[in-house]
């Protein structure tokens, strides 16, 4: 393990990265099947932990059936018996009227579900949001109001300006800050990949220690 | 031409910055002192972790969405799960319970490996427990399982640092319900409001991975942050030149970029 940690890992992402980086700026017959592999690779991992994470999913919800964990272990039962239907299921036919009867009417009805309580949470994070204690606060009230009557039709009744300022707002006044965020962003992210690719940034290898 | 068309410039500034990247790493390694700014979301880890100790409650933290193999949040979930380190190591050492809840199957081994060397450095590896460690099918499915933890556990402290989505500010408000202390962190833009509005302490797009390198400390983590600084005047100048240019029909510049 000693090894994997402190050999492999510095040197196997650098060997790929520039494999990876070389196909993406040069013109070298026979790279792009090197890249593709490696690139096919990566959803080969990815699938792996796919397993593994429905390992981990039954070993933690199976302990919990099993030591009758206060609070928990109904659900258990309830997410191990879910897990195993629809897996069987997609089994026989992923294309079936039962699998696609459990995906529309169960899991999509509940995804929705979760999604359409995000309106509730941010009433409540605008209402923190939007409290003028301070001239940003203030200016961030007006530009959200004005933003507000710009979307909803009783704007333009009350003032026809709401839709201009609030277009403005949404455009030339926010895209330029917007770019630049994204830019910088940009910039952290080569640089992350820099550390990790030599090496130099461990701390998700167990603590980097 | 070895190089393909369109991508001369970027091979460019790309090589140049890891060029840059290299020689600040190096100038650190030889005496010379950068150092990160003081990032307050970091420094509030402690202080939380302090809080959950004085109160007797749980911390808890969500290290995003996504997989740590994609493109888009790779690096952010990873950033985040360095961060987690360091906290973990404050919650081991003041005895306080850490739980986590995650998505990410690929970065569950990461996340489980951080946590328990955490322990093990403060030398508690038996506290160590699998068990409150999470993995939730998706992302909706923790947004309710992370909100009925929070209303039964009522953590004093909550980190919610690597890829955000819409999950954001519903997990920040179920925080702020209960009166825990939040720190966030990502570089998903569009969740940074929802974030800044309903926490504490917010790590702010590249400051996540600045933070990630100020846990380390070290010049191969710091050097490259310092660099980072003058490409951003070098891209600030190239910008302004733009503006200069472009409107009196010069398009020297962007013909250039464009190679």
């Amino acid at each position: 393990m000693s090894f994997i940690k402190s050999t492999a890992f510095k040197y196997i992402p650098i060997l790929v990265f520039a494999i990876i980086i070389a196909d993406y700026f040069f013109a070298i017959s026979g790279l792009g099947s090197i890249a593709e592999a490696l690139r096919q690779f990566a959803v080969v991992i990815s699938n792996i932990a796919l397993g593994l994470g429905v390992i981990s999913l039954l070993k933690i919800h199976g302990k919990n059936v099993q030591r009758r964990v206060e609070g928990r272990w109904l659900y258990s039962i309830v997410t191990i018996v879910t897990f195993l239907t629809v897996f069987i299921l997609g089994l026989i036919n992923t294309n079936g009227e039962q699998y696609q009867w459990a995906f529309r009417n169960v899991y999509t009805t509940l995804e929705q579900t979760m999604y359409a309580s995000t309106g509730f949470f941010i009433v409540s994070s605008a209402y923190r949001a939007f409290r003028a204690r301070n001239i940003d606060a203030a200016l961030l009230l007006i530009s959200g109001c004005i933003v507000v009557f710009t979307n909803a039709p009783i704007g333009e009744v009350i003032w026809s300006g709401f839709p201009v300022i609030g277009d403005w707002l949404l455009g030339p006044g926010q895209l330029p800050g917007y770019r630049v965020l994204m830019l910088i962003a940009g910039f952290g992210t080569i640089v992350y990949a820099y550390r990790v690719i030599t090496g130099n940034e461990r701390g998700f290898f167990g603590g980097g220690e | 031409m070895l190089i393909k068309d369109g991508r001369i410039i970027a091979f460019v500034l790309l090589f140049g910055s890891f060029v840059l990247y290299y020689l600040f790493t190096r100038m650190m390694e030889q005496g010379k002192n950068f150092k990160i700014r003081t990032l307050a979301p970091l420094e509030a880890l402690p202080e939380a972790v302090g809080r959950c100790a004085e109160m007797g409650r749980p911390i808890f933290y969500m290290p995003g969405i996504g997989t740590s193999l994609s493109l888009s949040s790779g690096a952010y979930i990873l950033a985040g799960i360095t961060v987690l380190g360091r906290l973990a190591r404050f919650a081991a050492k003041a005895g306080v319970k850490l739980r986590l809840f995650t998505v990410t199957i690929d970065a569950m081994p990461l996340i489980q490996e951080t946590i328990r060397n955490a322990y093990a450095l403060e030398g508690k590896v038996e506290e160590y427990n699998d068990d409150d460690i999470e993995l939730i099918a998706n992302q909706s499915s923790l947004v309710s399982r992370y909100i009925g933890a929070v209303q039964r556990e009522n953590p004093a402290g909550a980190c919610l640092i690597g890829y955000l989505a819409y999950e954001s500010v519903v997990l920040a408000e179920a925080g702020n319900l209960v009166g825990a202390l939040q720190i966030s962190g990502t570089v998903n833009l569009y969740q940074i409001p929802f974030l800044v509005a309903s926490t504490d302490y917010t790590l702010i797009m590249e400051e996540l991975f600045a933070a990630a390198a100020a846990v380390s400390g070290d010049a191969g983590a710091v050097g490259p942050i310092a660099a980072e600084d003058v490409i951003k005047l070098v891209s600030l100048g190239i910008m302004i030149l733009g503006m200069i240019l472009a409107p009196i029909g010069i398009k020297f510049l962007v013909n250039l970029l464009r190679l």
